[in-house]
């Protein structure tokens, strides 16, 4: 009998090579259409990640500065010269070290960040940071507000790790660079000035600048655009820590006032925030790349392009799928003429299944090679006019749902108007029709 | 037994809430080579009772019994097996489908019932052949004429060799000379005790060919 059923499904859709072919290039069309859909929009979420990876995946934390050390006594004030803080203080210092490294000019330097005063945190804390799940690597950093006693010029210096993914997206790149030499592991005695403070103050590469009494070289010249943190100065960790020691009442004992922090991805961006705050605890302030978190907006874009899409889908799916019903609809008196000669109801089902399979799949697979074909030949990252390969579109998963979905639908409009056909009596069928 | 017994068989339909009585009490028996003519003016029910006789319809009351069969009582799967083997019917307007060629129209009684395709193909075209259609074998019905029709109807329903034939018009479309034709081809089988036939009929079927003759009339079948 199935040979029977597949021979006559063969010979019926032989027959009927428009209608044939109409259904089948309706399911080509719609699954090509959804394939290629799918596609740029999986592109366009590839280039949104690379997007919000150069602008939104990077974050600063720190604690802003303690503003109750002018209400403390004399005793309490001599105590935390020696290290002992106050027990008034405790509660907001669990990760800070900060009240006994009191600057020396106290009313013009000090741990900054840009202009906010900081407390200072053990490097223990860039540690945690960087074992939490969802970031890609922490680096501490010190940013210290000097004053030329030569000139009374305040200027900011940030001490760097210059090998650290997260300084090159929080501070300075090597791409930032107009002038000169980036600074490398071995450049001790060397810094990156900020065009700005190079330009008012007439540094060049090669230019000496002194910083609290220690001479060092201008390696190069940067513009590092808008940046968390933006020091005048850049230089080694080291060599800042030894500089701002000769400017504080006690030296920095594995310290920094500022941990500069990249999330895994653009996804994972806003828990990653959330997960940096609630380890930093108390007060600590995140200051992010964005004004507001790209993620979530572009997240939220994305979801509505999704629920969009899957709209298209199945409105372009009922569309193929009324052919297909209407292609039936219009064979009711054949199905009530075979049921009048003797074919049961589970025959005729057979062969519509048959029917419809064999085109719904005919359709979606070639879609699904014309789909593909568009996309290999087409260059749409071009025609988009975006640099990013097209890589991680081509999703076979979701090729395979697109598929499912047009021949499951094909299968349901091809099998419910039969269905009901054959409810009805012959006689009333072959009367009605 | 008879080949077929019917017993105060009443068949009503309901329009728009209103019951309309087509006829009732019913009853009548039909034997092998038996010819039965039901003669009626049109709308009297007749093609209405060839229906229930085929299992295309249901009884509004009373009992059908073919070959020792309750028709009445199958479910209409078991109607379908009835029709596939036992039953033939010929219907006033041919019922060909369309987008199949005779021999197909005419094989297709005989398919899913487990005959390979090639005994199939040869049983429809010796039956087409002989009903003097061998050369239109794979003309659809559009490209015959409404005699040939009729004859790809009577082909369809004789390839199946059944024990009864219900006929509705079978000559009612087709000029004097091919019904004399067609009812050559019928009434050896009838006469030769291997079928039984019921014709439908308003005035076309000549019933001097009948063994028996009944007309419904007024809701009543008159014997």
């Amino acid at each position: 009998m199935t040979r029977d059923i597949i021979a006559l499904a063969g010979r019926e859709l032989k027959q009927h090579k428009r209608r044939t072919f109409a259904v089948i290039s309706g399911y080509a069309l719609t699954v090509a259409f959804l394939i290629i859909l799918a596609a740029v929009l999986l592109y366009s979420r590839v280039v949104q990640n690379i997007t919000i990876g150069e602008a939104g995946t990077y974050f600063v934390t720190w604690l802003p500065a303690c503003g109750d050390i002018s209400s403390l006594s004399e005793e309490e004030l001599a105590k935390l010269a020696r290290g002992i803080i106050p027990e008034v203080c405790k509660e907001k210092c669990e990760n800070c070290t900060g009240c006994n490294k009191k600057p020396v000019d106290i009313l013009n330097e000090g741990f900054v960040i840009n202009t906010n005063g900081t407390r200072l945190l053990t490097l223990d804390l860039v540690e945690k940071i960087r074992a939490l799940p969802l970031i890609k690597d922490a680096s501490a950093c010190l940013m210290f507000r000097f004053r030329d006693p030569q000139t009374n010029t305040i200027f900011a210096v940030g001490g760097i790790d210059v090998q650290s993914p997260a300084v090159s997206t929080n501070c300075c790149a090597a791409s930032d660079l107009i002038d000169g030499n980036f600074l490398t592991g071995s450049s001790t005695g060397r810094v990156l000035v900020d065009i700005g403070f190079a330009g008012n103050h007439g540094l060049k590469c090669g230019s000496n600048l002194v910083i609290a009494s220690e001479t060092f070289v201008v390696s190069g010249i940067i513009n590092s655009g808008a940046r968390p943190v933006k020091p005048d100065v850049i230089m080694l960790f080291a060599d800042a820590e030894r500089v701002i020691n000769r400017r504080i009442q006690n030296p920095l004992e594995n310290e920094a006032n500022l941990i500069l922090i990249e999330s895994r991805d653009a996804t994972v961006h806003g828990r990653a925030l959330e997960d940096v705050k609630a380890l930093m605890k108390g007060d600590s302030l995140l200051t992010t790349g964005c004004y507001f978190p790209a993620a979530k907006a572009i997240g939220l874009n994305t979801r509505l392009i999704w629920a969009f899409m899957t709209l298209v889908a199945v409105a372009a799916m009922l569309f193929s799928a009324r052919i297909q019903w209407a292609s039936v609809i219009e064979r009711r008196r054949s199905f009530a003429i075979l049921k009048a000669i003797g074919w049961n109801n589970r025959v005729i089902i057979l062969q519509q299944l048959a029917e419809t399979l064999a085109q719904s799949v005919a359709g979606s697979l070639a879609g699904l090679v014309a789909g593909l074909a568009v996309l290999l030949l087409v260059p749409v990252n071009n025609l988009l006019g975006i640099d990013a390969t097209m890589t991680g579109v081509l999703n076979p998963g979701l090729f395979a749902v697109v598929v499912a979905f047009a021949v499951t639908a094909g299968v349901l409009a091809g099998l419910l108007p039969v269905l009901m056909v054959i409810r009805q009596r012959p006689a009333d069928a072959l009367r009605r029709v | 037994m008879s080949l077929l017994q019917v017993e105060n068989v009443a068949k009503s339909f309901f329009q728009r809430g209103n019951e309309l009585k087509i006829f009732s009490d019913v009853s009548f028996t039909v034997e092998p080579g038996e010819l039965l003519l039901i003669s009626g003016r049109s709308g009297t029910g007749k093609s209405t009772l060839l229906n229930l006789l085929g299992g295309l319809e249901r009884v509004s009351a009373g009992r059908i019994v073919f070959n020792d069969r309750v028709i009445t009582d199958l479910s209409m799967s078991e109607l379908a097996e009835l029709r596939a083997n036992g039953i033939g019917m010929i219907f006033q307007n041919f019922n060909l489908i369309p987008g199949w060629s005779a021999l197909e129209n005419v094989e297709a009684v005989l398919m899913h019932r487990g005959i390979s395709q090639s005994e199939r193909l040869q049983r429809a075209t010796a039956i087409l052949t002989e009903l003097g259609l061998g050369d239109r074998l794979h003309n659809l019905p559009a490209e015959l004429s409404v005699g040939q029709q009729q004859r790809v109807a009577i082909a369809r329903t004789l390839v199946n060799d059944p024990a009864m034939i219900l006929a509705d018009e079978p000559t009612g479309d087709v000029d004097p000379e091919t019904a004399d034709e067609i009812l050559h081809l019928l009434l050896p089988r009838i006469k030769s005790g291997r079928t039984a036939m019921i014709v439908a009929s308003h005035g076309l079927f000549n019933p001097a060919l009948a063994t028996r003759t009944a007309s419904l009339k007024d809701g009543k079948l008159h014997l």
